[in-house]
């Protein structure tokens, strides 16, 4: 019979209810799907709304990229609940001091944005293929082009207008839905290791970070499997954005690191047996300094030696591998780290890895996988390569 | 404006009319009643059934019992400490004991059909209250159960409902008396007749007085001019006697040398020195006991041990603890216990 | 003509577009006013301004709870009858309520601090169905010893009720902080929120639980099960409205403390008796 709950062995002394961890591999998954949404609509915005010509070949992809793991968002939430029919709960009667039921909003707020701009996007590909297909896809082009195929240039205008307004909502949106993920772990006085002002900071320039990471990751896969010769401009025009935010990054979560461990608050004790202990191989060497310095290191040399060709789409393609492990590493040492230290100050807690549960690591994989054959499909409905004749066959 | 556009923008106010809608549809009726929740909620959590009743509802079928406790160590209402039925047994009227006890098999039956909840080891349950424990505050009882009675059963010896033990406060208000003139008063009275000279019975009707305890023995004179001990012989004799009178003659019983009776078989005291425990954390290993209120049993007449033993079974006498321990005393294991203090060296 | 042709074509579409938003409001208009008369329907034949429970008015109430840990032995009857009383599950891993006990040692500056959910005093007791402090500390040369009661503080400005996305938790009238289990979507935001950690998921009704005075027993007028068992008066239970009720004479008599004040949540269980290192 599967086991209600899992126990976790513990040191020190922990109240008796913390030895059931209440948030899992499901809450560590959430925030970094999350994440990768802002992280891609950033990319995006980046050509959308600044014009920055480099990174347009991705521009659609990323737009994409970002409403498949949207659509996702919902996904580890819904699995993690008591009661996930009872979800809805949240929406109708929102207790708006609730960082979660204003989440549920935003996040609502934000699925519609992406959904908008992406068929403001794809509006003429959509048109197209509804006044030219034939059999079931027709009537799926047909319906989305909501009976109009006016592609005339005062119905373009009014397109662009929409696409740059939205881009423009969707910066702050963006920022807004992932910095209220960190806002939700920020604001608790429970867990010192959470409680932090510079949370939702620390959330949101990772969430770039990721976004952007996966985006460069995923640009190499497809244009190897579109046997098409990677964009060297566009890629390091990616390699740049990601940099920038890696570095800032670190910083953030180096000075929040430091801050905690300098104010000495009541239960550093155990704080410091933590980070000296469990923590020294998840956190220093994982995140830090496989995830964060050696992507810094390789990119700056990189840079420094103006490399080029291959070497250059190597050197970047795995400094995004890495970010992306970093990021993952980074929502594992808050979510469970922090559930590690008690909220006594005197105890840590170990824990409980799980395989087929629901809670467990399959179940997780399978969350993250799911936008990318999600993404699949979409790449093949709405081709977002700039010359159709270097889409994906279909 | 292009028709694609005021579609999208019917859709969207559609869509947020439709979802409007739905909340206002889907919102409980008693949300927003008094806060920000589902008002009906209060009535529901309010409404549930108690299960713990409190003493009051114990008193009607258990009276016995309440009276002891009312009466006993265990509600102290002055100190505030105070123990009730509940808390050794659990909510009245439980179904599922926990692990440790039983339904009783004997009694009344609850409402709920059925019966009491009794705790089956008692040196688990009381020693969780008086274990000796660092940490417990010095005002409350607490016995290191190793030394204190082993692995006897804490009910043995101690009524639940009234554990306090009274011989001990008795024998604080023991009188002193005056050996000479008890003697005097006991050749007056011809106690000898039962007793024997100096209180050394041999096979006569009354047990051997010499040598024992004098605060016993003046409870023993109390209780057979109170009639709380029922004998008419013996309420014939001390009818008439003072406080005084009665201290005298303790005295001087007590004092007298004593010699065993030893009329014990040799195979059944064997048997008794085996089970002897559950007798000698009041009356001493060797029938000498250590209270001055708890009667010596060394060397006294089979006979009477034995009688007193089926006194205390059957109600004749009264004492809370010893009727505790007789209660499932076998006649054979009376017999032997009997035997093995007959034979043992009086003091 | 082509400029005549413009401005009809847009004529036209403008008045298109305004008859469709013309319907796009009158439909919106509808629906909020056939809502707002729905409401007005439901107020008129509206609820009772209290909630419905009988022969007790919660605005007449301010319960409150008091803990003098100077008098606790550690004998855990409160954790047994809080587990009977509310059907609480019977493992070391969920309590309503729970008995710390702190040890200082000769030599030693921090106290050594176990509750009846350790380990070793589990199997001391014999089963995680039964509550039992081991004596581990009889051999030892104990400086200072003493056992702290805890459970749900009910605080004033509590932080799970602040957190709770659906408001399925929430505070009442009187005081307590109670949880609407058939709302509860089972998140456990809640649970992470306290910092006292008097909350947790209830595993069979997949919702979070914690623990709330009894409330159904002192609407009654009974007290809750945890003070009903104390044996030493360990715990006090009443209404601050009643300048006589044990309560408010606990509160009035003695310096009394709470715990982790630095959070801002001001709780209602009042103690008395403990220490620095408690919190």
């Amino acid at each position: 019979m599967e086991a209600l709950f899992q126990a976790a062995p513990f040191t020190g002394y922990v109240y008796p209810n913390e030895t059931v961890f209440p948030w899992g591999v499901l809450i560590v998954v959430y925030p970094y799907i999350t994440g990768l949404v802002a992280g891609a609509f950033t990319v995006s915005s980046l050509y959308q709304v600044f014009g920055i010509q480099q990174v347009k070949p991705v521009a659609h992809f990323a737009l994409l990229v970002s409403l498949c793991m949207m659509l996702f968002v919902p996904t580890p939430l819904l699995l993690h609940l008591g009661h996930p029919e009872r979800a809805f709960n949240a929406v109708i009667t929102p207790h708006w001091s609730s960082a979660m039921a204003m989440f549920g909003y935003f996040a609502g707020f934000y699925i519609i944005l992406l959904l908008l701009e992406t068929w403001f996007v794809f509006r003429p590909y959509i048109v197209h293929q509804a006044q030219q297909r034939k059999g079931l896809l027709a009537w799926f082009y047909r319906a989305l082009s909501l009976g109009s195929y006016d592609l005339s240039e005062k119905a373009m205008r009014y397109d662009r207008k929409w696409i740059f307004a939205l881009a423009v909502t969707g910066i702050p949106a963006a920022h807004g839905l992932h910095g209220y993920v960190g806002f939700i772990f920020g604001s608790l006085k429970s867990r010192e290791w959470w409680s932090s002002d510079l949370m939702p900071a620390i959330f949101l320039f990772s969430a770039i970070i990721s976004g952007t990471a996966l985006l460069v990751v995923l640009y190499y896969v497809s244009c190897k499997l579109r046997k098409v010769p990677v964009d060297l401009d566009c890629i390091k025009g990616m390699a740049y954005t990601l940099w920038g935010f890696v570095m800032f990054t670190l910083l953030l979560e180096l000075v929040e690191f430091g801050s905690l461990v300098y104010k000495g608050r009541e239960g550093i004790d155990v704080i410091w047996e933590f980070i000296t202990g469990p923590l020294i191989v998840p956190f220093f060497v994982l995140q830090l300094a496989i995830g964060a310095v050696i992507p810094i290191v390789w990119l700056s040399y990189m840079f420094w030696r103006r490399t080029t060709g291959n070497a250059l789409v190597f050197g970047i393609t795995m400094s995004a591998l890495l970010v992306l492990f970093e990021v993952m590493m980074m929502r594992f040492n808050v979510v469970i780290g922090g559930q590690e230290i008690a909220k006594t100050g005197k105890g840590l807690l170990t824990f409980q890895w799980l395989l087929f549960d629901r809670e467990g690591v399959l179940g997780a994989a399978s969350v993250l996988i799911a936008p990318l054959v999600l993404l699949l499909v979409m790449v093949r409905l709405f081709p977002p390569w700039e010359d159709p004749k270097k889409a994906l066959p279909h | 404006m292009p028709k694609h556009i005021v579609r999208l923008v019917l859709l969207i106010l559609a869509f947020g009319v439709i979802g409007y809608a739905a909340r206002t549809y889907f919102t409980a009726n008693s949300y927003y009643e008094y806060g920000y929740y589902r008002g009906a909620s209060v009535a529901e959590i309010a409404l549930d059934k108690p299960k713990y009743q409190g003493t009051a509802y114990c008193q009607t079928c258990h009276a016995q019992q309440y009276a002891d406790w009312s009466k006993g160590v265990h509600n102290s209402v002055v100190v505030g400490k105070i123990v009730k039925c509940e808390v050794c047994h659990g909510p009245a009227g439980r179904r599922d004991p926990p692990p440790g006890y039983i339904n009783s098999a004997t009694g009344p039956v609850h409402p709920d059909n059925v019966k009491l909840v009794v705790p089956t080891d008692t040196v688990k349950l009381c020693t969780q209250c008086h274990e000796q424990m660092p940490g417990r505050p010095q005002g409350q009882p607490q016995i290191v159960v190793a030394t204190h009675a082993g692995t006897t059963q804490c009910t043995t010896c101690h009524n639940p409902h009234s554990p306090r033990i009274i011989g001990a406060a008795a024998a604080a208000t023991a009188p002193s008396g005056d050996a000479a003139v008890g003697k005097a008063k006991a050749e007056a009275s011809n106690c000898a007749a039962c007793h024997g000279p100096a209180g050394v019975s041999e096979n006569l009707p009354g047990p051997s007085l010499a040598g024992q305890k004098a605060a016993y023995l003046v409870g023993a004179f109390k209780a057979y001019k109170t009639g709380a001990r029922g004998n008419p012989v013996m309420a014939g004799m001390v009818g008439g006697l003072s406080d005084a009178d009665i201290g005298n003659l303790a005295a001087f019983y007590a004092g007298s040398s004593c010699k065993s009776t030893r009329n014990g078989e040799k195979k059944a005291a064997a048997a008794g020195q085996a089970i002897v425990s559950k007798c000698a954390a009041c009356h001493g290993i060797a029938g000498i006991s250590a209270q001055p209120a708890w009667p010596n049993l060394a060397g006294q007449s089979v006979n009477y041990l034995v009688d007193a033993l089926q006194s205390y079974k059957n109600g004749g006498r009264k004492d809370a603890t010893m009727s505790g321990i007789t209660k499932d005393l076998s006649d054979a294991d009376a017999a032997n216990l009997a035997a093995y203090f007959s034979n043992a060296n009086c003091k | 003509m082509e400029e005549d042709k413009e401005p009809a074509e847009r004529r036209q579409g403008r008045r298109s577009f305004l008859q469709a938003f013309a319907a796009a409001l009158g439909c919106g208009g509808m629906a909020i006013a056939a809502n707002a008369v729905v409401r007005e329907a439901v107020a008129a034949g509206s609820p009772p301004p209290i909630p419905n429970i009988p022969g007790y008015d919660w605005t007449k109430h301010h319960w409150a709870f008091g803990v003098d840990a100077t008098k606790c032995i550690g004998c855990l009857r409160c954790v047994e009858a809080c587990k009977a009383e509310n059907e609480v599950a019977r493992d070391a891993h969920h309590f309503r309520t729970w008995v710390e006990r702190y040890v200082y040692l000769e030599g030693e500056d921090t106290p050594r601090i176990d509750s009846q959910a350790d380990p070793v005093n589990i199997s001391a007791s014999g089963s995680e169905g039964e509550y039992r402090f081991a004596n581990r500390y009889k051999d030892a040369k104990v400086d200072k010893a003493f056992f702290v009661p805890k459970l749900c503080n009910q605080c004033t400005h509590p932080a799970c009720v602040q957190v709770c996305p659906t408001g399925a938790t929430y505070k009442t009238e009187d005081g307590v902080v109670v949880i609407d289990h058939t709302y509860c979507i089972g998140c456990q935001y809640c649970v992470q929120a306290c910092p006292y950690g008097a909350r947790f998921f209830n595993a069979e009704l997949k919702v979070t639980d914690k623990c709330t005075w009894c409330y159904h027993r002192i609407t009654k007028g009974m007290l809750p099960a945890c003070v009903e068992v104390c044996p030493v008066g360990a715990r006090i239970f009443g209404d601050r409205n009643d300048m006589q009720s044990p309560i408010s004479q606990f509160i009035k008599n003695n310096r009394v403390d709470v715990l982790r004040p630095e959070t801002g949540n001001a709780p209602n269980v009042f103690y008395v008796g403990i220490d620095k290192d408690v919190d």
